[in-house]
């Protein structure tokens, strides 16, 4: 084994420089996809607009922090930045604290309302610190997703964040096991936040460690929403032709 | 391992479940790139079927030896003893667990983690949290294979009563609780009650049998099977297979898309997958084939700090969990740099292997002191007796 992992660990060493402070730039195979987002494609060329629907179990921030703008507002802007003549509606529907046995209640209620062509689904956190069973928790992703297909939608899967003081808490990686599993089988992109924010964490680039809020977090969404808005227009092949 | 006999001491087992010991605690640091190179990686079982196999045939070996030298009762005894041990240290543990928790919570208020603060709700009431950890239905990540043995220890004696006396009985009745659980889908609950155990001690009973079955003359009579050149065979194939599959699942990209019919990952750790199971055993089989009972490098200066550490397991392995708590600490608090993971990862090995260290030269100097040791140090995790 030492053969095998001294060169590995060299590669991983050399692979992760130290990045400039406020750059949301990660290694391409953080965020590589091989998954297409035909309903996207189709909805953009041809209708011209663009229904996104942001799915996640957050709860709302209170106090002085319900002002900060949060990554579907940055996905939002960034998409109507690049995809000129497009309509971009990026629509933030929180749950907080369901599960997904909870949610998956009410996906016809979220296609019929807003008839999305892409559902970004942020899940995994709520289930993570429950404990819930990982399997039953692959299962119960792996129905939901394919109600969103069979509605129409698009599909891009969304994990955990990596949240340092936290993470000795309760244990995420089953669950992102699971979405991965559901990613490939499903034929749909996994956006892993938890290694590109441990990737931010790692070279410095952002410190999230904090225990008060310091301004860190629109930085942190706004690059999220960067990468998000990244791998949608790759994954739907607009680039190019919609992109300015 | 069936060349064990009872004069002599089976270092193998000691040094198997020191690495394990040193896995477990690797794993254990959150976002550890030093994980990397713990067997979880290259393959689907991981330190955790070691060790509960190591630990079943500690067990059997040596409470068996006690059951039928000084009869049943004492060693019924000596299991609750162990078992009841093993309960304090958990409990040592969440202490641990709880107190770092209440810290980070009492000065946590970054709307980045709003979503995370969830974990706290558990501990807006402390009494009931509290009780339900006492009575084993509150349990924390990475402590959690503690409560497993407890379990598997208490209900062990008449296991073992009947294991000494028709051990393959035994044997076929643990592969079938292991089904029956299975299709029945049998766990046991934890607060708040909406979920259960991450290691079901319902299916995880099996490597624990399995573990005893060996020790009790098991292995001894399926040798020639387990060193027949189509079972080797199979073994490396399997292993040779898994590897590719499960590197795979850590470059997705790199790797790009299987074939359907080749998506079994993730496996159930919970349940202890048949995938898994089997890994392990192709593991145990080239590993008794090919490391003899008395290997050179067993008696070697670099193999002695395993050594010492699965000599001392209960004690390391609590080690090295608030080992992993203060290595998380420090990653959060001063640094999360990849040389500090590193770093913090060798600090944390080095002091265990002290902490065995010490452990060992107490109990030479008792010794030789002329009295005899204390019965609760002189065992390992499952009263391994160091004589």
């Amino acid at each position: 084994m030492r053969t095998f992992s001294v060169p590995l660990l060299l590669v991983l060493l050399a692979a992760s420089p130290y990045a400039a402070a406020d750059d949301c730039d990660v290694p391409d195979n953080l965020v590589e996809t091989f998954a297409r987002l035909p309903h996207v494609d189709l909805s953009a060329k041809h209708d011209h607009k663009l229904e996104i629907l942001v799915l996640s179990a957050a709860p709302k921030l209170s106090g002085e922090a319900s002002t900060l703008k949060s990554y579907p507002y940055y996905l939002e802007s960034e998409l109507r930045e690049r995809l000129k003549g497009v309509d971009v509606h990026v629509f933030a529907q929180s749950e907080p604290r369901k599960t997904i046995v909870e949610v998956a209640k009410d996906l016809p209620r979220f296609l019929s309302e807003r008839q999305p062509v892409l559902v970004i689904w942020q899940t995994g956190t709520v289930e993570a610190m429950r404990g819930i069973d990982p399997d039953g928790y692959g299962r119960a992703l792996d129905a939901g997703v394919a109600a969103l297909q069979r509605g129409g939608a698009d599909v891009i899967l969304v994990n955990q964040q990596f949240s340092p003081r936290t993470d000795f808490m309760f244990d995420g990686a089953p669950y992102t096991e699971n979405m991965r599993w559901v990613s490939q089988t499903r034929d749909i992109p996994l956006f892993n936040r938890y290694e590109v924010m441990k990737y931010w964490g790692e070279t410095g680039a952002f410190d999230l460690t904090a225990l008060k809020n310091d301004g860190t977090y629109e930085k942190v969404h706004r690059c999220i929403g960067r990468l998000i808005a990244d791998l949608v227009i790759r994954a739907a092949s607009l680039s190019g032709t919609v992109e300015r | 391992m069936h060349q064990v006999s009872p004069a002599g001491r089976d270092l193998r087992l000691d040094f198997f479940r020191g690495l394990s010991l040193w896995f477990i605690f690797l794993d254990h640091v959150p976002s550890n790139i030093v994980s990397w190179f713990t067997v979880r990686n290259y393959g689907f079982c991981d330190a955790s079927e070691v060790f509960v196999f190591i630990s079943g045939y500690t067990a059997a070996f040596v409470y068996g030896r006690v059951m039928k030298e000084r009869g049943f009762v004492i060693g019924a005894a000596r299991i609750l003893k162990r078992a009841w041990q093993i309960y304090v240290a958990f409990v040592f543990l969440l202490v641990f667990y709880f107190a770092e928790i209440a810290y980070v919570s009492s000065h946590f208020s970054n709307p980045l983690y709003t979503e995370e603060f969830g974990i706290f709700d558990f501990f807006q009431k402390p009494d009931v949290v509290l009780i339900e950890a006492l009575m084993l239905r509150f349990l924390p990540a990475n402590v959690d294979v503690l409560p497993l043995y407890i379990v598997l220890m208490t209900f062990f004696p008449p296991v073992l009563w009947l294991m000494l006396r028709k051990p393959d009985f035994v044997l076929l009745g643990s592969i079938a609780f292991y089904f029956v659980a299975k299709v029945f889908d049998w766990n046991l609950v934890l607060y708040p009650y909406d979920h259960s155990w991450f290691f079901n001690p319902f299916a995880w009973q099996l490597l624990f049998v399995i573990g005893g079955w060996c020790a009790l003359g098991g292995a001894r009579r399926i040798s020639p099977l387990i060193n027949s050149r189509p079972v080797l065979a199979l073994c490396v194939l399997y292993l040779a297979l898994a590897a590719p599959l499960q590197l795979s699942w850590l470059f997705p990209g790199i790797t790009g898309r299987l074939p359907g019919w080749l998506m079994i990952l993730p496996l159930d750790k919970t349940g202890l997958s048949g995938w898994r199971l089997f890994h392990f055993l192709a593991i145990a089989i080239l590993v008794i084939r090919f490391v003899p009972f008395d290997a050179k490098f067993l008696r070697s200066n670099w193999a002695r700090p395993l050594i010492l550490c699965g000599q001392h397991s209960l004690e390391i392995f609590c080690l090295g969990v608030f080992l992993s708590f203060s290595a998380h600490f420090v990653l959060t608090e001063v640094s999360s740099l990849i040389a500090m993971q590193i770093f913090v990862s060798f600090v944390g090995i080095a002091v265990m292997v002290t902490a065995a260290a010490l452990m060992a030269w107490y109990k030479d100097v008792e010794r030789r002191g002329g009295k005899p040791p204390p019965s609760a140090t002189q065992e390992g995790f499952e009263g391994v007796t160091a004589s």
